[in-house]
Parts: C-alpha cells; structure tokens; sequence
C-alpha cells in the first residue's frame, strides 16, 4: 500500500473532488503514476501533480498537509489504511467509508461521514449539514463504524442513521437523527428543534432533554444497566456518561410507530 | 510415590473432548449474581442425565465485570457444539432473564459462536432493543423489574471433560474433609469447574450395566461394602471413598487443577485419614486425554 503527502502548489481556485485518493486505492502505484492522476477540478479536471506537491509517506497513509475547504470527498470510499489532514476539508469528508482513519484537525464541509459503514473519522473542527447522514437519494445514513466531532455539527446530522456511532462535542442543530433508523448519537451540547422527528429505532444520548416532535412519550427516570456497559465498552460514551447509571427515556416518533430513545443522562 | 503418608497410584484419569463456554453473570449485589449462577448451573453435574455439565468458575470482583457490577464467571459443558446452542439460551432464558436484577455477558471471545440474546430476545414482544458498537451486539429487553441485558452470543472452546481423581480414605468423615479442602483449592483455578454438588461424587461409576439401557452404574470397585463380593480396588483400610469431577477449557487446566486437588489432599495427609489418590478411567480406550497422577504430581508448580 503506498503512502504519499500532498501539498497544494497554491491556493484552489475552484472544488477539488479526492475520490479514489484513498490510501488502498493507491497500493502499488509508483509515486510518478499516483502524480499523474487525474481529479475533477472545478468544470475541468486536473493531475495530482498539477494541484500538489506529491511526496512518498509511509504505506498505507495519505497526508494533506494544507488542508483547504475546497477540498471534497477527502477520504470517500477509503477501505483501510490512514488520512491525516491537516486543516479544513469540503463536503462528503469519508462519505461511504468502511474502513481506516480519516483525522481532519479543521471543520469539516457537509455530509461528512455520510454513509460510513466501518472505520473511524475524527473531526477536531465543526462538521456541516447531514453530518453522518444519508447522501441525496440515499435511503441510509452512517449504518456502521465511529464519526466522532469535537466542535459542533449542522443541521440533519444522523438523518436516516442505520447503525454505528456518532459523537458530537458541541451542539446539533435541528432536525438531529430525523428518521432513523438503528444506532447510536450522543450529543454534549444543545440539540435543536425537532430531533428524532420520524425516528424508528436507534438511540440519542444527550445531556438536556430536547425539544421534540409530538410523538415522542415520556417513559420517566429509570436506572439502565446498559448505561454502566456503555460507559465501559465504549470509550467515546464513556465521556459523556461517566459514572451516571441512571437516564430520562423518551421514545418516538411513535406518530409513526417509531421505538427510537432518547435518553437524557 | 507417597506425599505426607498419602499413596498416589499409578494410575490416569481418562477424559474426554468437550466443548463449553463462559458465561459472565452481574447482579445488584454479589449474593443475587450467585443466586443466578447457581440456578442456571444447577441440574448439570453429568452429561449422561442432563444434558450438559456446568457450575460456577469464579467470583468476579465489579472491576473484573462489564458493568462494573459484582458478578460470578459460569461454565457450561456438552458432548457437543449442537447441544450446546441448545442447553445454553434455554438456561439463560430460565434462569437469568428470571432472576432479579441480572446481566449476561459473553465470556469467551473465540470459538464458534453460542447464542444468547439472539434467541431469547424474542420474550421482549418487539420491544428488545439492539446495540451494536464495533463488532459486539447487546439487547437490551424490558421485563418488569427494568431492563435486562443480554450480549448477544458468546464465544465457545474445544475443553476437556472427567478430568478426575479419587480420595481413598479410613472413614467418610476423613473422606469428606479431604475433599472439601481440595474442592477450596481448586477454586483458585481458573478455567475449569467441579460440576457435581459441592464439586464432590459420592457416587462414581463404570461405563454399562448388568441392566439393559443403563449406561452407567455405581463403580463397584471402589465401593468399601462390596470389598470381597466384587474385584476391588481398595485395600482393607478404606472405608469411604470420594471423587472429584474436572471439565475445563484446555488439558492444561484440568492438569493444574488436578495438581492443586491432589495436593489440598495431601496436606490432608495419612494423619488426617487419607490412604491414597487414584483416578477413574476405562483402560485409556475411549478418551483421548489421560492425566498421569504421578506425573502431574510430580510436576513442579
């Protein structure tokens, strides 16, 4: 699995798309063939090395070293191996991913982590719209793997979410995990208007109960057992629940016969 | 070869492939978990009328537990892996999901995998409800005292069943005690259980029967009031004589806990009333794994 870094030559000038720029893809290419791949650049497309400074890294990682907002699709499709970027990224940062790291030390564009099914995706920054969600026309968000974001996400993140792990630092903004599917989204911050509206099962974790749709009930206070496993099996919840073993249940959208939670800890 | 006045015969215990699994019960308090262990374990001391043998492994300590809670580490042996998918959700689904307060956890990761919640999650009505993070899958199922817990399968080895010694003594007393020091020894071992009550036989026996459809009967060899009526294995001195039963996950565990046993036993010594160690087999034709008693005592620890 070869490794490169890539440095922009300057600023972009229009949207860079990255797909297929993923560190399995580019297994045994030599760095001359990797230099002369062509991406989408703005209505046109361009060669790696017209855009970049291209250089070997170890197997298996693909570094950006300037990070820029116009870059889309950083990490989509990737399999296995290791992305570090090194500021901001665009839209679709690790869309489909089922595999590997992607580490993103800015913000991170819409979509990021849309349809992700296995591997891991940190985002230090803020993270857009449909964080974790399902792509247009697509019936399923994030079904497998972690999307973890330090700052704050955007509206509709874990929209149509069907399995794996979202935490978000920050706050969500509204429509949070609308029409869910399965999972699990922890939230430390403020969740905005109408979280779980159309939500079927999966579970929110927050610290403030939300304002939700109509259709979700109050089940009351209960001591949960699978909050103290949480709290151990996964070290991502384990920030937020900590030692609590007890959580506010609500559940819906039951105006749709959903059994999706919410569970205030 | 004799330690503090105890005979240990040249003699093997004869044992037999098994295939078993772990299981990690948690509880409110140490007391229920037990209770849980005990109930699902109970009615599992021989293959050959119950289906399976099984027992409590260990006391596990909150930090030792998924959950953070008190717990007990349970195994469960069969014949094989069929029987064991089969035995296995039947007695968590009557004897954890019951008892109060309760939790189940895989306790072997390896293997082929035995169902736990995958089965019974059905009693949840609809209302069982899935997490999976990373490659392991809990369900969470609402009863009335709150939620039960439930991985959902756990993981299986390929063990060692009838691991086994026996205690020649003067009197039933002595017999007992000796016993009983082994069976506190052998706790300490992990990895295997004493699936009979109190990990102790009273009544070992023999393959067949003079009776058509009985496929063991008592070891008359070893019974002190058949001494001169049948071919005995037991010199005038005996007087009762004790037996106790090993499954464990490997041969290198029944070996260690063989060692521990005999060695509990011999602490007893010939002033504490015990003549001898042998071992129950059935000429070394049927089971692949035979633990030479003298060998392993004369093992170093």
């Amino acid at each position: 699995m070869s490794g490169i870094v890539l440095r922009p030559r300057a600023s972009l000038e229009a949207r860079v798309d990255l797909t297929g720029i993923v560190p399995d893809k580019l297994a045994g290419l030599g760095l001359s063939e990797i230099e002369h791949l062509s991406v989408p650049h703005g209505g046109r497309s361009a060669t790696l090395a017209d855009l970049f400074f291209v250089s070997r890294a170890p197997d298996g990682v693909v570094v950006i070293e300037i990070g820029d907002e116009r870059l889309d699709h950083v990490g989509a499709g990737m399999a296995a191996g290791e992305i570090f970027v090194d500021g901001p990224v665009g839209a679709w940062a690790g869309l489909a991913m089922s595999g590997g790291i992607l580490r993103i030390s800015g913000n991170a564009g819409d979509f990021a982590g849309a349809e992700l099914s296995g591997g891991r995706i940190d985002i230090a920054g803020n993270a857009g719209g449909h964080a974790g969600g399902a792509s247009s026309g697509s019936r399923r968000g994030l079904s497998g793997g972690v999307l973890r974001i330090a700052g704050s996400v955007g509206t509709r993140a874990a929209a149509r979410q069907r399995g794996g792990l979202i935490v978000v630092l920050g706050n969500a903004g509204d429509g949070l995990a609308t029409d869910m599917i399965a999972g699990t989204t922890c939230v430390h911050g403020t969740l905005g208007a109408l979280t779980g509206r159309g939500m079927k099962r999966g579970t929110v974790l927050c610290r403030n109960a939300p304002e939700l749709p109509a259709g979700f009930v109050d089940t009351g206070t209960h001591d949960l057992i699978a909050l103290r496993l949480l709290s151990r099996r996964v070290a991502e919840l384990g920030e937020m629940i900590g030692a609590a073993t007890s959580a506010r249940r609500l559940v819906g959208d039951t105006l749709l016969g959903g059994q999706g939670e919410v569970l205030v800890v | 070869m004799i330690l503090n006045g105890v005979e240990i015969r040249d003699n093997f215990a004869e044992a037999f492939p098994m295939v078993g699994t772990r299981l990690i019960i948690t509880a409110d308090t140490p007391e229920w978990a037990m209770i849980a262990g005990r109930t699902t374990t109970g009615f599992a001391t021989s293959v050959i009328g119950c289906g399976c043998e099984a027992a409590v492994e260990a006391v596990l300590a909150p930090e030792e537990t998924p959950d953070g809670r008190p717990g007990v580490a349970i195994m469960i042996f069969a014949m094989d892996f069929k029987s064991l998918k089969s035995v296995v959700p039947l007695r968590l689904g009557q004897c954890v999901l019951t008892c109060p307060t309760t939790a189940c956890y895989a306790g072997v990761e390896t293997g082929k995998r035995v169902p736990l919640a995958k089965t019974i999650r059905y009693f949840a009505d609809g209302h069982q409800i899935s997490k999976k993070i990373g490659d392991k899958r809990f369900w969470r199922m609402p009863v009335m005292e709150g939620e039960f817990v439930c991985d959902e399968d756990t993981g299986s080895v390929e063990g060692v069943g009838g691991g086994n010694f026996l205690i020649l003594a003067r009197t039933r007393g002595a017999a007992l005690a000796a016993s009983e020091a082994a069976v506190r020894a052998m706790g300490a071992v992990r990895g295997i259980i004493l699936p009979f009550p109190g990990g102790v036989v009273r009544s070992g026996s023999k393959v067949g029967s003079k009776y058509k459809g009985l496929f063991a009967s008592t070891n008359g060899a070893y019974c002190p009031t058949l001494r001169g009526v049948v071919d005995s294995a037991l010199p005038p001195e005996v007087g009762s004589v004790l037996e106790i039963v090993i499954d464990g996950e490997s041969f290198t565990a029944v070996a260690e806990a063989t060692r521990v046993g005999i060695s509990a036993v011999c602490d007893v010594g010939a002033a504490g009333g015990i003549v001898a160690v042998d071992a129950g087999n059935y000429g070394g034709n049927l089971g692949p794994y035979h633990f030479k008693l003298r060998e392993i005592m004369g093992a170093t620890p």
